[in-house]
C-alpha cells in the first residue's frame, strides 16, 4: 500500500515535470502575441503542475513518515518546487509572464538534476528523526526558492542590457553562465543515457579516506579513479571478482571523491562538446540566441524584482537557514554553532546577501551591479547545496 | 567646512551643520549635495550625519573610518572568506581523535596541507585575528548606527506637515493638477489603507509603516547582543563542554561539577531498522548492511550530598532516571546531557579454553574479567589453573620474569598462567595472538576462545550560559530584519494650497505604493501618478 504511494508519488512528480514543459509553449507565445489567452494557458498549466508536486510531497510524507525532504533527490527537489512557488508569487505580484520563461527552465532543470541521485524512501537515521528537519528544510528550502527569483530577474535583465556581441568581460561571464548550464543539460542526458538506457557499469574495489573498503560503480567510463582500485564484478549477493574495465589509468589519493570527479569531467567534456555544436549551428553566441526573448523586458521591473526577492528571501534564509538551525544543532549535536561546512557555508551565503544589501542600500549598486550579485548569490546556494555535500564529508552528507 | 548652522531661507527653520534637507519645510539647502554623488537624499530624511559633517579631529578619523559603508562592507567580506578558508580542509576538532595535527595535515594533504597547519587555519574559527575581524565589525555595526540611526529618528521624529514646493517635485512619484476639489476624498481613500493623517491648513500628510526605518537599528542591536553573547564564553563558569564515558552498568561522577553528580549508564541501546521497518524501507535497507535507528542510553543521575565534604566517600541519592536519545538530550539545572557516541572496543573479558597435547579440549572454558580477573580457574575435578602473572597492556617481560604494563587498560593483555593437574604444574605466557611455553614440554595448551567488549555510551556533557544572550540576540535581529524589510515606510505630502500638489515617498517598494496610490485616485477617477524613474527612462529610450 504505502509502496504504491511512493510510485504514484513519483508519477505526479514526474507529471508535473512534464506540464511545466509543456507549458513553455504557450509562455512563449505569450511573449509576442497581443492576445491574453497564451498567457492565462501557461499559467493555469504552472499552477496545476505546481499542485501535483505539492501532491508528490505530500504522499511521498504519507507513505514514508517523515518529510521528504532528508537526502539530495528530496531536498533539490523540494528547492526546485519552492523555486515554482516563487514564480508564482512573483507573477501574482509583478504580472510578468516573461519571468516564467526563465524561472521555469530553471526550475525544471533543478528537478532533473536532482532525479539523478538515489530516490529510494530511506529511513531516517537517529539524528535526522526531529520534527525540526521538516521546520528547518522547508523554511530554508522557501528561501532558496524565493532568492534564486532575483538570480532569474538578474539573468533577464542582464541578457537585456548587455549587448550579445560585445568583447568585454560582462558579456564573456554571460555566455559562460549559458555555457554552465549546457553543462548540466549534458550531465543530465548522459548520465539518463549510460545510466538508465545502456545500463553501463564498472565496478571499483578501493579504500576510502577512512580506511573501509568501499565499491565505487561507475556509470561512466572511468578517467580518473582511486588509489589501487581494482576493477570488480558483481557475481550477486554481494560478492565480487576480479574483472577488466575500461581506466586511463590515473589515480588520485582517496581525500578526493575520483567517482563525483569522474562523472563532472565527463559532464563538463560532453558540456563543451555540446557547447561547440551548438555555436557552430547557430554561429554566434547562446546570449544572442536568448536575447530577442527579453526585448520586451522592463529593466526598471527586473531590478525591482530582484531587490524585492532578496529582501523578501533573506530573511526567511536567516529565521530557517541560521536560526531553526542552531536551534535544531543544540539539541542533536549538543552545539548551536560549529562550523561544521555547511553551516560556514551558509553563514558565507548570509553574509553574502548583507553585503548585497549594504550596497545597493548604501552605495547605489542598483541595475546591472546588483542583478550580477544576484547571480552570484544563486551560484553560492547552489555551490553550498551541492558542491559541499559531494566534496566535503561533514555532518549534512546524507547523500 | 566651516561647521556652521544652516538657516532655511524659505521657512526660517535653524538645521544644524550638515543637513541636506530643511528638517522643517524640506527645501534643499546644501547646494553641495549632488557633488557629494548621495543618489538618494530622502535617506536619512537629508538629515546631518557626523560622519560626514565632522572630519578634522582625529576621534573624527577614527569615526569615519568605523562608520564607513565601505569598510563595514569590506570586514564583512575578509570575515566571509576567511570563513571559506576554514573548510578547504577540515579543521583540528574534525580530525581523528589523536592524530596529531603537524603530522596529520602534512600527511593528509601534503604540501598544501603544511601550509594550511603552519599558517594557522586548522583553527581558524578561534584564531586571534578571525576573532578581531569579528570585534572590528561589532564596533563598526555600532559607530554606523549611532551615526546615521540617532539624526534619522530626530528627523522622523519631528516631522512638519507642510512642504516648501521643491519638496514636492524632488519625490519619486508625484502628481499636479490646478483643481482641488478631490483631496478631501484622496485623504479619505488613503486613510482607508491604514496612513495616518495630519492636517496643517490645506496641507496633508499621510504616513504609515514608520517602523520599517528602524529596522536596520534593531537588527544592529541584535547583532551587538549576539557578538557580545558570544564573547561571553570566554568567561569562566559560562560554558562547560565534556566527554562523559560510562561503561554499562558503572557509574561515573559527572566532570566540571565538582562531584556533585553521578550518572550511571544503566542500559545502552542500538537498534537498527530490521523487517520491522515500515515496508516501504525494504529495497533501501536490503542495500545497506545496518541502519540505526536508534542510540540509547537509559541513566540514573544521582546527587552527591557529601560534595562539599573534602574527601568523603560519595553519597548517592537518586536523583532522576531518564533514556538519552540522539534530539532528546537529558536537562538537569543548567546541564545537559547528549548522546554522542558509543565505544565498543573496550576488552571486557577474554575466554580460554584447556587442550591436552592430543588437542582435546578438557573440562570447562574459563573466562578471564580484565578489569578484575580472578586468582584461579576450576577446569575440571583434577586441573587447575592459577593466574601468576597479568599485564593489560603488554610492553615487555623485565628481569624478574614479570610482566611489565604499558598503560592500565586493556588493549593487549598478556597473563602467565600455571596449568596444575594434581601431579605436574607448568607455566605459559599467553597473548591474545599467540603464546608461548615458559617450562619445558608442556603437555596443555590454552587456546583462546572469543572476547567479550565493555559497550561504553559516550555522552556530551554540556553547559552553556550565553545561550540565552544568542538567541535573545539573534531573535532582536530577525525582528528588526523582518521589520525593515517586509514594512514599508510610506509617506505622501498633498498641498491644496495652490491647486493640488502631491510628493510620494517610500523606502522601498515604489512599485507596491504606486499601485496603491493609484487605486485610491481611480476610483475618484482621477489621473495616476507620474513616476520620475519612469519619465527619466522614457527620456533615454527616446534618445
Amino acid at each position: 500500500m504505502e509502496s504504491q504511494l511512493v510510485t504514484l508519488s513519483s508519477s505526479l512528480l514526474f507529471a508535473a515535470f512534464i506540464i511545466y514543459l509543456v507549458a513553455m509553449v504557450p509562455l512563449a507565445t505569450s511573449i509576442k502575441s497581443k492576445s491574453k489567452k497564451p498567457g492565462q494557458i501557461s499559467i493555469v498549466m504552472v499552477i496545476i503542475g505546481f499542485i501535483l508536486s505539492l501532491s508528490y510531497f505530500i504522499l511521498r510524507w504519507i507513505a514514508q513518515g517523515h518529510a521528504p525532504v532528508s537526502n539530495m533527490y528530496e531536498f533539490i527537489t523540494m528547492f526546485a518546487i519552492m523555486m515554482i512557488a516563487g514564480f508564482l508569487i512573483t507573477y501574482f505580484y509583478f504580472k510578468t509572464q516573461l519571468f516564467g520563461l526563465f524561472a521555469l527552465p530553471v526550475a525544471m532543470l533543478l528537478m532533473a538534476y536532482g532525479s539523478m541521485f538515489s530516490r529510494e524512501v530511506e529511513p531516517l537515521i537517529p539524528a535526522l528523526q526531529s520534527n525540526w528537519l521538516a521546520i528547518h528544510v522547508i523554511t530554508v528550502t522557501l528561501s532558496y526558492g524565493i532568492l534564486s527569483m532575483s538570480a532569474v530577474a538578474g539573468l533577464i535583465y542582464l541578457l537585456k542590457s548587455v549587448p550579445s556581441d560585445e568583447k568585454s568581460w560582462r558579456a564573456r561571464f554571460l555566455e559562460s553562465i549559458m555555457a554552465l548550464i549546457i553543462i548540466v543539460i549534458a550531465y543530465i542526458g548522459t548520465t539518463i543515457l549510460m545510466q538508465s538506457i545502456i545500463g553501463y557499469q564498472d565496478d571499483f574495489y578501493y579504500t576510502d579516506k577512512q580506511g573501509q573498503t568501499q565499491i565505487a560503480e561507475y556509470h561512466l567510463p572511468s578517467l580518473v579513479n582511486y588509489e589501487d582500485a581494482i576493477p570488480v564484478e558483481n557475481v550477486g549477493d554481494n560478492n565480487y571478482e576480479e574483472a577488466d574495465h575500461f581506466h586511463s589509468g590515473i589515480n588520485l589519493p582517496p581525500i578526493i571523491n575520483s567517482q563525483s570527479l569522474n562523472t563532472v569531467i565527463w559532464a563538463v567534456l560532453a558540456g563543451l562538446v555540446l557547447y561547440g555544436i551548438i555555436r557552430l549551428a547557430i554561429r554566434k553566441r547562446i546570449t544572442a540566441l536568448i536575447k530577442p526573448w527579453t526585448d520586451r523586458a522592463d529593466l526598471n521591473l527586473m531590478d525591482e524584482i530582484g531587490y524585492r526577492s532578496v529582501i523578501i528571501g533573506f530573511p526567511l534564509f536567516a529565521l530557517g537557514g541560521i536560526f531553526f538551525a542552531a536551534i535544531w544543532a543544540q539539541i542533536a549535536w549538543s552545539r548551536f554553532w560549529g562550523w561544521d561546512p555547511k553551516e560556514t557555508w551558509a553563514f558565507i551565503t548570509f553574509m553574502f546577501y548583507t553585503i548585497f544589501l549594504h550596497l545597493r542600500l548604501n552605495r547605489g549598486y542598483e541595475g546591472e551591479k546588483s542583478a550580477w550579485l544576484a547571480i552570484i548569490g544563486f551560484l553560492l546556494i547552489l555551490f553550498n547545496l551541492i558542491a559541499i555535500n559531494l566534496l566535503v564529508s561533514g555532518l549534512h552528507s546524507y547523500a | 567646512m566651516e561647521l556652521k548652522e544652516i538657516k532655511c531661507e524659505s521657512c526660517g527653520h535653524v538645521n544644524p551643520p550638515g543637513t541636506q534637507l530643511c528638517q522643517s519645510c524640506g527645501k534643499m539647502i546644501n547646494s553641495d549635495y549632488d557633488k557629494k554623488k548621495i543618489k538618494d537624499v530622502m535617506r536619512y530624511d537629508g538629515s546631518a550625519v557626523r560622519s560626514k559633517v565632522r572630519q578634522k579631529s582625529i576621534f573624527d578619523k577614527i569615526w569615519i573610518f568605523f562608520t564607513s559603508v565601505k569598510i563595514g562592507i569590506s570586514i564583512i567580506l575578509l570575515i566571509a572568506i576567511a570563513a571559506a578558508i576554514g573548510t578547504i580542509f577540515p579543521q583540528e576538532y574534525f580530525i581523528p581523535i589523536g592524530a596529531d595535527p603537524a603530522e596529520y595535515y602534512s600527511d593528509t594533504y601534503g604540501t598544501l596541507g603544511y601550509l594550511y597547519y603552519t599558517l594557522g587555519f586548522h583553527n581558524l574559527y578561534s584564531s586571534w585575528w578571525f576573532v578581531l575581524l569579528n570585534g572590528m565589525l561589532a564596533l563598526s555595526i555600532i559607530a554606523a548606527s549611532i551615526d546615521r540611526g540617532v539624526p534619522l529618528f530626530k528627523s522622523l521624529h519631528k516631522q512638519r506637515v507642510k512642504k516648501h514646493e521643491s519638496f514636492y517635485r524632488r519625490q519619486r512619484l508625484h502628481k499636479q493638477t490646478d483643481h482641488t476639489a478631490d483631496t478631501e476624498k484622496i485623504v479619505e481613500g488613503l486613510s482607508d489603507k491604514r496612513y495616518k493623517v495630519r492636517k496643517d491648513g490645506d496641507n496633508y500628510f499621510l504616513e504609515k509603516g514608520k517602523l520599517s526605518r528602524y529596522g536596520p537599528y534593531i537588527n544592529h542591536v541584535g547583532l551587538i547582543i549576539l557578538l557580545f553573547g558570544s564573547m561571553l564564553r570566554f568567561f569562566p563558569g559560562m560554558y562547560v563542554d565534556e566527554i562523559v564515558y560510562v561503561n554499562e552498568g558503572e557509574q561515573e561522577a559527572l566532570p566540571a561539577t565538582d562531584g556533585e553528580y553521578y550518572v550511571e549508564n544503566n542500559n545502552f541501546t542500538l537498534d537498527t531498522y530490521n523487517e520491522d521497518a515500515k515496508e516501504v524501507f525494504d529495497e533501501s535497507l536490503n542495500q545497506r548492511n545496518m541502519v540505526v535507528s536508534n542510540f540509547q542510553t537509559d541513566i540514573t543521575v544521582y546527587e552527591n550530598s557529601s560534595a562539599d565534604i573534602v574527601g568523603a566517600e560519595p553519597e548517592l541519592e537518586e536523583v532522576d532516571q531518564h533514556s538519552i536519545q540522539v534530539n532528546h538530550p537529558y536537562r538537569f539545572g543548567s546541564y545537559e546531557l547528549y548522546q554522542s557516541s558509543y565505544d565498543n572496543t573496550q576488552l571486557k573479558s577474554l575466554t580460554f579454553r584447556l587442550e591436552d597435547s592430543d588437542g582435546n579440549t578438557l573440562g570447562e572454558n574459563f573466562t578471564v574479567n580484565l578489569d578484575n580477573p580472578e586468582e584461579s580457574y576450576q577446569i575440571n575435578e583434577d586441573i587447575e589453573i592459577n593466574m601468576r602473572a597479568y599485564a593489560p597492556d603488554f610492553l615487555e617481560i623485565d628481569e624478574n620474569g614479570s610482566l611489565v604494563s604499558e598503560t592500565p587498560v586493556p588493549n593487549d593483555p598478556a597473563f602467565v598462567f600455571e596449568t596444575n593437574d594434581g601431579e605436574d604444574s607448568e607455566l605459559s605466557l599467553l597473548q591474545v595472538m599467540n603464546s608461548t611455553d615458559i617450562t619445558e614440554n608442556n603437555d596443555y595448551n590454552i587456546r583462546f576462545v572469543e572476547s567479550e567488549e565493555h559497550i561504553a555510551s559516550v555522552l556530551t556533557l554540556k553547559k552553556d550560559l550565553t545561550v540565552p544572550f544568542i538567541a535573545s540576540g539573534f531573535i532582536i535581529f530577525l525582528i528588526g530584519l523582518f521589520t525593515g524589510s517586509y514594512v514599508n515606510h510610506r509617506r505622501i505630502w498633498i498641498s491644496a494650497e495652490d491647486g493640488f500638489t502631491l510628493g510620494a515617498h517610500t523606502n522601498k517598494n515604489y512599485f507596491g505604493m504606486k499601485k496603491e496610490l493609484n487605486q485610491v485616485l481611480d476610483s475618484i477617477g482621477s489621473e495616476p501618478v507620474s513616476d520620475r524613474l519612469d519619465d527619466e527612462h522614457n527620456g533615454k529610450e527616446k534618445e
